[in-house]
Order: structure tokens, then sequence, then C-alpha cells
């Protein structure tokens, strides 16, 4: 009974396991439909080869990592992950506006640290998780989660991976969330 | 029959609409369920919020179980589907790091576009750090290129490296998932209850 | 609420425990025997010379000719714009890629229709659909459409109309042969895009 005096505004939110079901099911319909999973980070891959590529293409092309991704047919922007996450974005506004949670800019931080060291914070951590994810073949999303529902063994490493690797630290950055 | 844009059955040119409203039903799922906001995340590891594993391994038991009888049933022929390739030790290191980012940035990918599309800035700053750090991983890759590709098994399953079924896998995952959802419910209680402040 | 999770809890258990029961016999991929008959006594797999011959000189873009005898014998007489995939390397390579894509007819020829109809019940087998064989083969169009009979007066208007047809293809397919004066048409022909997945993941 406690807990209702503790947690502030808490905001609607769908039951979780009815958001699982559905993600679940969700998953089920996109490698039904195109045979492949979910993803995200792919989309930001995409946004840098193609600033690179519009900045230095000669570089682009030399650079041994992002010249795979270069063609001369249609731009990097142009692939299944980047129409996906444009969709996210979407989603995510929709749902939003119907649970009434786009009220004004804020940050999410910690009881204990200011909002300007959640950005600093934020963007390292974005950091770390873009250079993760092109050696994990995937984000949280993409590997963890599609990855290990069908099934893949690489899904099932970074899962635990990213899982193991939180839980273990978590005490170390505690003061930035408690 | 499945899955229908590899097999023709729908043609390549939806596939980019297909894509859109995929990921609005992602982005909806996403928000709806509290992952715009980073708190709700990192909670998993602090213990007062376990939302991330209940979505996350309800739709991780739900899809396994789904793909079995998909399969079964002749829906989806699984030879077709992408199965993500295994590279050994680069994917620890990146899980590692991803791990990291996870704790240190409160965000992975995809919930922070839906952190962006509600208005928070600190999932604004995490997609700048992870267009940076991409950039930079990039930059830097004939450093690592050898790492990279290394511990390459192919586009393996479960089952091609134990030579266990699938279907023992899915069990093991839901039952273990299972007994999560109801051991967590009682330590969330616990640790909530002696919160002074949570904020959302 | 706590009564739900149970029911949803025990729901996820029978699901889970239910795949383990699932009969999962390794079927190989093929028509079913009884099918495949049905589909060899039923005519509908035949087209005429002259229904070939009317879509040659349209130009259907649907239509693809596939010239299943040897290779010597393509080079000495072919249709035009058929490729050539001899029986015997039908299954090599990526020579099914020409098939079963869709909207497109395949046609197979051969000298009389016996190799045709072999080609036509494996690709049966291997589930491809829209193939078709061209009724009498080689002999049969050379028969109508090369050197078409003058049908006698008494014959009744439709035989005339068919007559009339094939007097103007022949004049198409000879005439179009001088023309082109023996040096061979590169054919431009279409095959099913590799049906790899695309690189997912993140």
């Amino acid at each position: 009974m406690n807990m209702n005096n503790t947690i502030i505004d808490q905001p609607k939110y769908i039951n979780p396991y009815l958001g699982g079901v559905l993600l679940g099911l969700l998953i089920l319909a996109t490698v039904y439909i195109t045979g492949r999973g979910l993803g995200a980070s792919g989309s930001i891959k995409s946004a840098v080869v193609t600033t690179s590529n519009t900045i230095a293409p000669e570089a682009t092309k030399a650079n041994s990592y992002m010249g795979k991704f270069v063609s001369d047919d249609h731009s990097p922007m142009y692939t299944w992950l980047v129409f996906e996450s444009l969709g996210v974005l979407l989603g995510g506004l929709l749902s939003g506006i119907i649970f009434g949670r786009t009220k004004k800019f804020r940050t999410d931080h910690g009881p204990k640290i200011t909002s300007k060291r959640r950005w600093i914070y934020a963007t390292i951590g974005g950091a770390l998780f873009g250079i993760g994810s092109q050696f994990g073949r995937g984000c949280t999303s993409g590997a963890a989660l599609s990855g290990t529902a069908t099934f893949a063994l690489g899904g099932v490493i970074v899962m635990f991976a990213i899982f193991g690797t939180g839980y273990v630290i978590s005490y170390f950055f505690r003061k930035m969330w408690i | 029959m499945g899955p229908l844009i590899p097999n023709g059955i729908i043609g390549g040119g939806w596939d980019f609409v297909i894509a859109i409203l995929i990921g609005v039903a992602f982005g909806f799922i996403l928000e709806a369920s509290g992952f715009s906001s980073s708190r709700n995340l990192a909670g998993v590891f602090y213990g007062y919020n376990f939302v991330v594993l209940r979505v996350f391994f309800t739709a991780l038991i739900v899809a396994m179980v789904g793909i079995i009888y998909f399969d079964f049933l002749g829906w989806l022929d699984l030879s077709k589907i992408f199965i993500l390739p295994t590279f050994l030790t680069p994917m620890i290191v990146g899980g590692v790091i991803m791990g990291f980012g996870f704790i240190i940035g409160g965000y992975c990918p995809g919930t922070s576009f839906t952190g962006i599309a509600i208005g928070k800035l600190d999932a604004v700053f995490f997609t700048v750090g992870l267009y940076l750090g991409i950039f930079a991983f990039s930059l830097a890759y004939p450093l690592f290129e050898g790492f990279f590709t290394s511990g390459a098994l192919g586009n393996v399953t479960l089952t091609d490296v134990t030579g266990i079924p699938a279907h023992w896998f899915a069990l093991a995952f839901t039952v273990v998932a299972l007994a999560a959802f109801w051991g967590t419910m009682f330590i969330e209680k616990r640790v909530r209850k002696n919160m002074k402040q949570y904020k959302f | 609420m706590n009564k739900n999770y149970i029911i949803l809890t025990i729901l996820m258990l029978v699901l889970a425990v239910g795949t383990i029961f699932l009969n999962r016999e390794e079927e190989p991929k093929q028509i079913e025997p009884s099918k495949l008959l049905q589909e060899i006594i039923q005519p509908t797999r035949y087209v005429t010379t002259d229904q070939v011959a009317k879509m040659i000189i349209k130009g259907d873009p649907g239509l693809m000719l596939v010239d299943v005898r040897s290779n010597s014998e393509f080079e000495e007489f072919s249709l035009p714009n058929s490729v050539n995939i001899p029986l015997d390397s039908l299954l090599t390579g990526d020579n099914l890629s020409y098939f079963g894509i869709p909207g497109t007819q395949v046609v197979f020829i051969s000298d009389d229709a016996i190799k045709a109809d072999q080609c036509w019940v494996l690709t049966k087998r291997l589930g491809l659909n829209s193939t078709y064989v061209m009724l009498g083969g080689l002999n049969k169009w050379m028969e109508t459409i090369i050197d078409p009979q003058q049908p006698s007066d008494d014959e009744p208007y439709t035989v005339h109309e068919t007559y009339s047809f094939r007097k103007g293809a022949q004049m198409y397919f000879t005439g179009a042969e001088a023309e082109v004066g023996g040096s061979k048409v590169k054919v431009e022909v279409r095959r099913k895009e590799k049906t790899t997945v695309a690189a997912g993941g993140c």
C-alpha cells in the first residue's frame, strides 16, 4: 500500500505482459512477412554512411566498413531499417499522443544527478551502444530479441552479454539511477 | 507459404510500406509499454521496475513458440528466414560494450527513438551518441578489421550448434521466463517500498 | 489480477509444452502422386502451335519459350526469342530460376511433345506453376505454321480462318528469318530474382 505514495504521476502504461504478447506477435508477423526480424541501430548506421558519403564520397568508398553500404543506384538511406525506424518514431508519437505523454521536452534522470549530467551520460552511453551494436551485429531489438526469437546462436550470445554485463556493473553506476 | 516477401507472394515494391507499418506497430508497443522512459528501462537492473524483463521475455517466448507452430502448420519456411550470423568473440565484446551503454545511456536504440518521439531530451542525446559511436567505429574500423570478423560460425541456430531440437529451447526459455515473471513481481514490490521517489 | 496471471502462465506453459508433441516429420517438398496424376491426365498444360505463334507475333511479354532439345539442334533451328535449356541440364546451375516468375508463362518446346512433357512433369514436381507444353512440338510447328496446307473448299469457315492466320504467321516467321539472315538475335530473358534475405539486424 506504501507503493502508491512513493510513485508520483504514474503514467498510464499498458500491461507489460500485454505489450510483450503484442510485441511477440509483431515479431512473428514480421518474420512471416519479411523473413527477418525487427531492428533499430541499422538506421543510424545508414544515417552515418549517408552523411559521410555526402561530405566525403571518396573517403567513404575507401573506408572498408562504410564502403560496403555505399551503392551507386540509391542512397544508403533507402533501406528497410530506415523506413522501419521512421515508423517507430511515428508509432511512438501516436502512442504518446493517445496516452497523453507528449506535453513538453523533458529529461529522465535519477534523483541524484542533474539533467545536464544525464545528457553527458546519455551521449557516452549512446556512443558505447553504437560501437557495441556494430560488433554484436545488432542491438537489443535486432540481435538480442529478433535473433533469439529465431533461435540464432548469435542472438542468445548478445542477449546474455548485454543483460549479464548490465547486472554485473549496475552496482557501480547506481548513483545515476537510484 | 511464408515468409511472404522472400517467396515472392508480396512484391518487393511493398517492402518499404510494410517496413513503415511494422515500425509504427513496434514504436507504438514500445512506447505504450513504457519503454520511452530511461528510468523505466534502467529499473530492470536495480529491481524497481521490471517492465523491460516482462515485455522482452514475453515477446521472446511468444515469438519462439509461435515460430515453432508456424513451422509445424507449414506457414513458414524456416530455411528462408534470416538467421543472425554468429561471430563468437566480437559478439561477446559487443554485448559487453552494449551492456555498459545500456546502464550509462539508459536506452537502447529502438527505445531511444520512441523517447525522441515523445520529447525526451536524454533520448535525443543518446541517439546523437549512437551516431557518433557508429561514426567512430567506421573510422577506426581498419584497426580491428581482423577481430571484427573473427570467430565466424556462419548463420547458425542453437539447434545447429547443440543438436537439440528448437522446441526444447522454446520450452526452456518459457519456463525460465515465467519463473522470472513471478519472482520479479515480489522483488519489485519490496524494492519499491524502500524507494523515496520515483518520478516518471 | 493474480488469478488472470496464473491462467496466463498455465496457458503459456501448455503452449510451450505442446511444441514438443508436434509431429515433425521431415517430408520432402513435392507434389503428391495423386495430384500429379490429376494434372497429367488433364490436357490444360497444352498450348497449340497457333496460340504460341499468336503470342510471339503479339510480342506477349509474359511468354517465355524454353527449348529443351540439345544444343546442336537448337543451333540448327529454333523459334524466335526462345531460350535453350536441354532436358539433361534442367536442374543444373540456376536454370530453375527461369521458372515460376509471377506473370510469365513458360512453354516447353521439343521436336515432338515428349521431352517437353517430361520437363513439364519435372517442374510440376518441383511445385512450379504456369508451365506449359507446345502440343506436337516443332514437328507440328513446321506442319502448321511454316507449311500450312490449304483446306478444301467444303471445310467449315473456322478452318479457313485458321488457315489464313497460319498463312500470315508463315509470312511473319519465314520472312523475319530471312531478314535476320542467320545472325542470332541476342535474347533477353528475365530471371527470377534471388530469394536471399537481406542482411538484417540492427
